[in-house]
């Protein structure tokens, strides 16, 4: 894929009326769905549109569920819940009084959620979670390791990777002061990146444990991405697409790789292409732009609106990299078709 | 800007002094507006129809070298979370535990993006038990740092206490927060407009809570002082510029028991200069004094006449963290003066005297 062959992207916009938590595309890119703030899942096909009503409040953390054809919602009412590409829910783990802001899976099978201080992880096939123990914080954000076995919460201080199938058993930690906010294991499975509260990131090379520091965001970094060849790590929190280059010796001493300056806006979501070194940056004030990182340019999918456009947060490629959602504060919802040449 | 940002208002008090009355009272009242409550400890706040979360209280500290700067990181989380839900709030209320230390609370309102981005810290209220509050200063150092965070006082159970009493505790806290709005109020019975939606961290509005904050000053300078407190030369100089003096000077002569000095007590400094302010001098200044003292230094509030500017300039700051503007304008033929309040410990008055004099125009 190249920027060439994305002549004219097919745009259309929804408006969905509530804070877009999440977007994610079932594994045959068929089925797009976005959960809200109103406790919805929206679910569009070519067939038709359906929304399903499957929390009492907000959802609050989203993920495409292992199975490749459902959906994990986490809300403020205390829920995890699936939702099919049918439309059909099941309450997975029910604590009232807490809200479930953190949900992750692996598409081998384990998929977690935050619960306070805890995750609930469900192993390959299992009906009911297993706890961790108590991270020292309320958990931030969790990722799986490339090959699924670990499962790795941030949280107040660093992060902790536990095995999934022995969640019982002490995890191994990996510290650095302040409150980290997001973490995003490289595919290769070499490194680990967290963001963190004072707008830097963080990450720590697994083998060693040597890590390194990346400051000089405008805002608190809020998600990470890496390409599929783990070579470059991104995030969104500046005005252009910036890009670290973990390749040889890794990015210290070395200015990161900065292109795609737009409007000035901060970006506030980005996602990258499952297979090139492509991204979706989404902006504070409502835009979106594909970055070329091969051509260090960039292309602009969606123009801001002329007022009142609100940050664009929840991103997201279908598995073929050929269609992309993204959903923003204010309930747009926008969906790019890239493969109109 | 602050139009579209909901407004926040922090209840803090020592355990006991009636939190959860006042925020059922807020609640319960037929106002029309939705609020959230976000509770650090679940006492019984019954409410229908409104939004309440609790949180364990999360204390992080930043990782930017400011040793100060905290941040509650629940709040952090639950304010994102809030954003999230579908219909407007008209306000958020933060009920913190009795021990709760007002500075992180506020400190989260200035540091991270998003919260300042979706809300904004409108006032801190701090409830005080009429009757137990001088215990309270003896055992319990969060009594009294809620007091001196304080942008608006209910002192309450005054039904519990005699007027003398009241007069006592009252003098008390002018002591340690001149600037504060006090309400007297019994079993929390306010009226909610004295409460939220004050703009006490809106430097355009600074003055509306302490319209006087100008004046005062030097009227109180020649009376006496309690010999306890003149020990303390920092004591001293903050005494002579209080225009709060007066009263409770007078109450320390006859009841010297109600002020127990201890080394590490908050007191406030004021300083005022006639005329104007050099604004560059001042900045450099300020931004010192706060980087060296702002450990010690909870608040301070400023507002200041510079040559030639038909507006005041106007500055305040939590900690180390400051903010300032261009205020209100002087009206026509207004004497213009200039004046600086730091409300801490152990502060070395005549120093923070010396050092604001020296920014005289």
């Amino acid at each position: 894929m190249s920027t060439a062959e994305i002549k004219q992207p097919r745009v259309r916009t929804y408006a969905l009326g509530a804070y877009i938590a999440g977007v994610a595309f079932t594994r045959d890119g068929e089925t797009l769905a976005a959960a809200t703030g109103a406790g919805e899942i929206r679910l569009q096909a070519v067939a038709g549109t359906k929304t399903v009503k499957a929390h009492d409040g907000a959802v609050l953390s989203f993920a495409a569920h292992p199975d490749g054809v459902s959906f994990l919602s986490g809300g403020d009412d205390g829920r995890l819940v699936r939702t099919t590409r049918d439309g059909e829910t099941e309450e997975l783990l029910k604590v009232p009084g807490r809200w479930i802001e953190v949900v992750g899976a692996h598409p081998s099978g384990p998929f977690a959620c935050a619960v306070g201080k805890e995750l609930r992880v469900w192993a390959k096939g299992a009906n009911a979670p297993a706890a961790t123990g108590a991270h020292p914080s309320t958990v931030t954000a969790l990722d799986f390791s490339p090959d699924g076995s670990r499962v790795t919460a941030a949280h107040y201080g660093g992060v902790s990777v536990w095995q999934v199938a022995k969640p019982g058993e002490r995890p191994r930690t990996l510290n650095w002061k302040g409150s980290h906010v997001q973490v995003r294991y490289s595919p290769n499975g070499r490194f680990l990146a967290t963001a963190t509260q004072d707008n830097a990131i963080h990450v720590w090379r697994l083998s060693s444990g040597q890590d390194m520091q990346m400051a000089g965001y405008r805002t608190k970094v809020r998600q990470l991405v890496w390409t599929a060849d783990s070579r470059w790590l991104l995030s969104d929190a500046a005005d252009c697409f910036v890009a670290w280059d973990f390749s040889g010796k890794g990015p210290e001493g070395q200015p990161p790789v900065e292109f795609g300056f737009g409007d000035g806006a901060v970006m506030t979501g980005i996602a990258c292409h499952p297979a090139s070194p492509f991204f979706i940056g989404g902006f504070e004030n409502g835009g979106v732009r594909l970055g070329d990182l091969d051509g260090k340019r960039e292309l602009v999918l969606r123009e801001p609106p002329e007022e009142d456009g609100k940050p664009v947060r929840a991103i997201a490629f279908s598995s073929d990299g050929w269609r992309v959602a993204a959903g923003a504060e204010d309930g747009t919802l926008s969906t790019f078709d890239l493969k109109t040449a | 800007m602050s139009t579209t940002q909901i407004p926040v208002t922090v209840l803090t008090g020592y355990l006991g002094a009636g939190k959860t009355t006042l925020l059922n009272r807020i609640l319960s009242e037929n106002h029309g507006r939705k609020y959230a409550v976000i509770i650090n400890e679940f006492g019984e706040v019954g409410i229908d129809n409104e939004i309440v979360v609790g949180t364990d209280e999360e204390i992080f500290e930043m990782n930017n070298g400011c040793i100060c700067c905290t941040v509650r990181g629940d709040l952090i989380r639950t304010i994102g979370g809030l954003m999230k839900r579908a219909g407007k709030l008209d306000g958020i209320i933060v009920e913190t535990t009795g021990l709760a230390d007002p500075a992180p609370v506020a400190q989260t309102f200035f540091t991270d993006d998003e919260v300042r981005a979706k809300t904004r810290l409108d006032a801190v209220v701090t409830l005080v038990d009429a009757k137990h509050f001088p215990l309270r200063l003896e055992d319990s150092r969060e009594a009294e740092d809620q007091v001196a965070f304080a942008d608006v006082i209910l002192l309450n159970k005054t039904d519990l206490v005699s007027p003398e009493e009241l007069k006592k505790v009252e003098a008390r806290i002018r002591q340690i927060n001149p600037y504060a709005a006090i309400h007297r109020t019994a079993k929390s019975a306010i009226d909610i407009a004295k409460v939220l939606d004050k703009g006490a961290f809106d430097l355009q509005r600074i003055l509306t809570l302490d319209p006087h904050f100008l004046e005062g000053g030097h009227h109180h300078h020649d009376h006496d002082h309690d010999p306890a407190t003149c020990t303390d030369p920092a004591h001293d100089h903050s005494h002579d510029h209080h225009h709060q003096d007066h009263d409770h000077d007078h109450d320390h002569h006859h009841h010297g028991e109600v002020n127990p000095k201890h080394a590490d007590d908050i007191f406030s400094v004021s300083a005022t200069i006639a005329g104007d302010v050099d604004p560059d001098k001042f900045q450099r200044w300020i931004t010192d004094t706060l980087r060296d003292e702002g450990q010690n230094i909870l608040r301070s509030k400023g507002i200041l006449s510079v040559k030639g500017a038909v507006q005041r300039y106007v500055f305040q700051a939590v900690h180390m963290i400051a903010d300032s503007t261009w205020g209100q304008k002087w009206r026509e033929g207004e004497k213009r003066g200039s004046k600086i309040v730091f409300i801490g410990r152990h502060l070395d008055a005549a120093k923070l005297n010396a050092g604001f004099e020296a920014c005289r125009e």
